[in-house]
């Protein structure tokens, strides 16, 4: 017995330490640490070297659902509610509509492509429904680039929100399947259930968050205790809402995030202890579904399985995600980049377990085929996310240089850090920028020593400095302590060449450039006619086209435009496809133009006229409506 | 488009130019294109100056865009000067300018020269090509780096 459990956690936690040096070199490269895990569960695994025979479903369904809860009480605790305002109507479409729709699609295609009957190939759908929000974020952070905040909001809300649909949709298929109900009662009892686990999840989430909050903050606790407890709490909530009959998921991390944006005692050791526990459930969840899976099985299906993964990838996500998109005024590029970052993870696998609990006959192909599928969409999109997004020009290029800070916990409960800021040679301090009032220094460590601000006087490179400031304005001191940061070219094309005030009147900047104003622009300030037409939301890099030229958001103070840039260079070249909104509405008004035209005549026209026409129309409507693009600049005669 | 060789000529290249600020640079701008181009001096400092109200035209590292439409311009005219001190320009990175690039530009051009100032700023994001510029002694050995023609280079 003593031998059998010494036996155990030297295997396990073997596993885990392996699983946890790997991943030092999975950062070094790049590749999609979960898939490392999910290889050294494998290998552990009895068809691999390690040879351990696992085939327990009802443990690793156990430890994975225990896993996920955690996993998403914080991830919604890492949250901010700014990112949440920023994506809450796309995310929110995505995370319901999104995986129905990317259900229903690869339902379609595992129907023609496995030859499974159409509920089969729904729950199929339905199990690699939702985003992996671990692979998700690890990949749009890697490396420190910054992806445009829409964008990373969205995915990141989405990825975050979107397992609780992909788990209720499995289990609904599934009751149908078992209980062999009719159509007519699935669509109805499924809109019925969805309400009721949806509508309990969420309330549950909300009520069992602002508990939370509560508690913690009442309770005068032993330090070490606050992780516990809170830990402790979510599962609680987790298992009470499953036994109401609500989305336990789903009120995970609602809580999560209702808790992680409230004013929370301990809050960075709270976070720092989820941040280590989450890491340790991705691998356990990893781990633990790469030794339940058995690999010497996935041949025989591999053909079709792929066949599936690529079809989720290249049409079933893109058209869901197109779909989902449209009323939100994505660009096409953004369009492109949320379809393209769709990665799978152990939800799926996680999924693929219910049908062996329930005893289907398809089961193990259904495992074996979610888990393909998985390890395909990895692959295949956890290695493409950086280049894609630098191609499209969604990466931000960062306004100032790296920075040194360290913030510190204070106890107490006033509104204000402490954070250490190491002075580089070169920066703003240095050369004369005052320090904002807001902030107060009140500690200079200098070559060990540390002293008052009086005795240290004008600040050093080199200098530790010890600033109390108001959390939410840290970052605005980054600038004053950031390392000189060289204009690059590239930066060129993303802020556009020239800088513009936001205050110029429309009128002259049209002047200067030999175009008309929009009617009623004249007098408009540039920054207006920006925030006009981009309709409410405005984000650094924004770019508009008016008239002839295209204007770029380079700066924001607040919610305000602070700086514009004029772009004399195209930006990257439209793709053909995921049209807009806006583009269906010009394709729809021109053929609308178009058909007058046709009724005047008598008959038919020749063929060749109607489409002589149709050219002239178009080339019409770009003229007068559709701001022109400008050609490339050097082709032609440029070449020697 | 027409190059940056049929924009600038070889006589508009001025080294060691001396200016003290924007100001005394623009009028100085003027002053050369009434001799050199026959305009109008005092409207080419008000459409100099009403471009640069609209937000400066320095990109950075030291270099100067200054551009604006003016009737009776037939063609576009380039100058290029490198300035003997740099001087404040209020510049996209707040470095002082240098080197300065001149575009007059035909009233009814449209857009049109907005590609010619592209390939501008492309070539003088060269950072080898700055500090060139800045070394030159001749004016003519500058013309030719800055149109970048290497067999006009090769050749001389």
């Amino acid at each position: 017995m003593l031998e059998a459990m010494s036996l155990a956690i030297l295997i396990g936690a073997g596993l885990i330490t392996v699983s946890v040096f790997t991943s030092v070199a999975a950062f070094r490269i790049g590749a999609p640490l979960l898939l490392v895990f999910l290889g050294i569960g494998l290998l552990a695994g009895e068809d691999g070297p390690g040879g351990i025979p696992f085939d327990d479903a009802p443990t690793a369904y156990f430890v994975g659902s225990l896993a996920l809860a955690i996993i998403l009480f914080d991830s919604g605790f890492h949250t901010r509610i700014g990112t949440i305002r920023a994506a809450a109507g796309p995310a929110v479409v995505l995370a319901t509509l999104g995986v129905l729709l990317t259900a229903l699609f690869v339902g379609a295609a595992a129907h023609v492509i496995m030859g499974i009957g159409w509920l089969e190939g729904f729950l199929l759908g339905a199990i690699v429904g939702s985003t992996d929000a671990a692979a998700v974020f690890f990949l749009l952070r890697v490396g420190g680039i910054t992806i445009r905040e829409r964008v990373r909001s969205t995915l990141e809300v989405e990825s975050g929100s979107n397992d609780p649909m992909a788990i209720f949709l499995t289990v609904a298929v599934l009751e149908l399947i078992v209980d062999g109900a009719s159509l007519e009662a699935l669509t109805w009892g499924l809109g019925q259930a969805f309400v009721e686990q949806m509508g309990i999840g969420l309330l549950a989430g909300v009520v069992g968050g602002f508990s939370i909050v509560l508690i913690v903050n009442r309770l005068n606790l032993e330090q070490g205790l606050y992780p516990i407890v809170v830990m402790s709490l979510a599962l609680c909530l987790f298992s009470a809402t499953l036994k109401l009959g609500g989305s336990g998921f789903l009120a995970a991390y609602v809580a999560g995030l209702v808790a992680g944006n409230r004013r929370l005692r301990a809050a960075a050791q709270l976070r720092r202890f989820q941040n280590g526990m989450t890491w340790l459930c991705q691998i356990g969840m990893f781990l633990i579904l790469g030794l339940l899976a058995t690999p010497s099985q996935f041949p025989a299906i591999a053909p079709e399985a792929i066949g599936v993964a690529l079809f989720l990838i290249l049409l079933g996500r893109p058209l869901a995600v197109w779909l989902c998109l449209l009323p939100f005024g994505f660009s096409r590029h953004e369009t492109a980049f949320i379809a393209y970052v769709g990665l799978r993870g152990a939800v799926s696998i996680l999924l693929a377990i219910f049908p062996i609990l329930a005893g289907l006959g398809l089961a193990q192909t259904f495992f074996d085929t979610a888990f393909i599928i998985v390890l395909v969409s990895l692959l295949v999109q956890g290695w493409g996310i950086r280049p894609l997004a630098r191609w499209l020009g969604l990466i931000v290029p960062p306004r100032v240089g790296p920075v040194d800070r360290i913030e510190l916990e204070l106890p107490g409960r006033g509104n204000h850090e402490l954070v250490a800021y190491r002075v580089v040679a070169d920066c703003p301090v240095l050369k004369g920028a005052r320090i904002p009032r807001w902030a107060r220094p009140s500690l200079i460590v200098r070559g060990g020593q540390s002293m008052g601000l009086h005795k240290a006087g004008r600040m050093q490179a080199n200098d530790l400095v010890f600033i109390f400031i108001a959390p939410e304005r840290v970052r605005l001191l980054d600038r004053l302590f950031a390392s000189p940061k060289e204009l690059e070219s590239s930066d060129q094309e993303f802020y556009g060449t020239f800088a513009l005030q936001p205050s110029a009147a429309m009128g002259d900047v049209a002047h200067a450039y030999g175009f008309e104003a929009k009617p009623g622009d004249e007098n408009t300030p540039l920054a207006e006619v920006l925030q006009r037409e981009l309709g409410g939301q405005v984000e650094v890099g924004d770019r508009v086209f008016y008239v002839r030229v295209e204007f770029i958001v380079r700066r924001i103070e607040g919610d305000v435009i602070a700086e514009v840039g004029l772009a004399i260079e195209p930006g990257p070249a439209e793709l053909p496809i995921f049209p807009t909104w806006r583009d269906l509405r010009a394709t729809l008004r021109r053929l609308l133009r178009l058909r007058p035209q046709k009724s005047k005549r008598k008959g038919t026209p020749p063929l060749a006229e109607t489409y002589e026409r149709a050219r002239k129309a178009t080339a019409a409507e770009v003229d007068d409506t559709g701001p022109q693009r400008l050609p490339t600049v050097g082709r032609g005669s440029d070449e020697p | 488009m027409p190059e940056i060789a049929q924009v600038l000529s070889p006589g508009d290249v001025r080294l060691r130019v001396e200016a003290t600020s924007k100001r005394h640079l623009i009028s100085e701008i003027a002053a050369t294109s009434a001799r050199t181009f026959g305009l109008d001096q005092a409207a080419v400092v008000t459409a100099l100056t009403e471009r640069e109200r609209l937000g400066s035209t320095g990109v950075g590292h030291g270099v100067a865009l200054p551009h604006a439409r003016l009737p009776g311009v037939s063609r576009l005219l380039g100058l290029f000067w490198h300035l003997a001190t740099p001087i404040e320009f209020d510049a996209i990175d707040d470095e002082p300018v240098d080197l300065v690039f001149v575009l007059l530009v035909p009233d009814d051009a449209e857009t049109m020269h907005l590609k010619t100032l592209a390939k501008i700023a492309r070539r003088l994001r060269d950072r080898e090509l700055r500090n060139r510029l800045r070394q030159f002694e001749d004016p003519k050995a500058a013309w030719r780096a800055l149109v970048g023609d290497p067999s006009v280079e090769a050749a001389a």
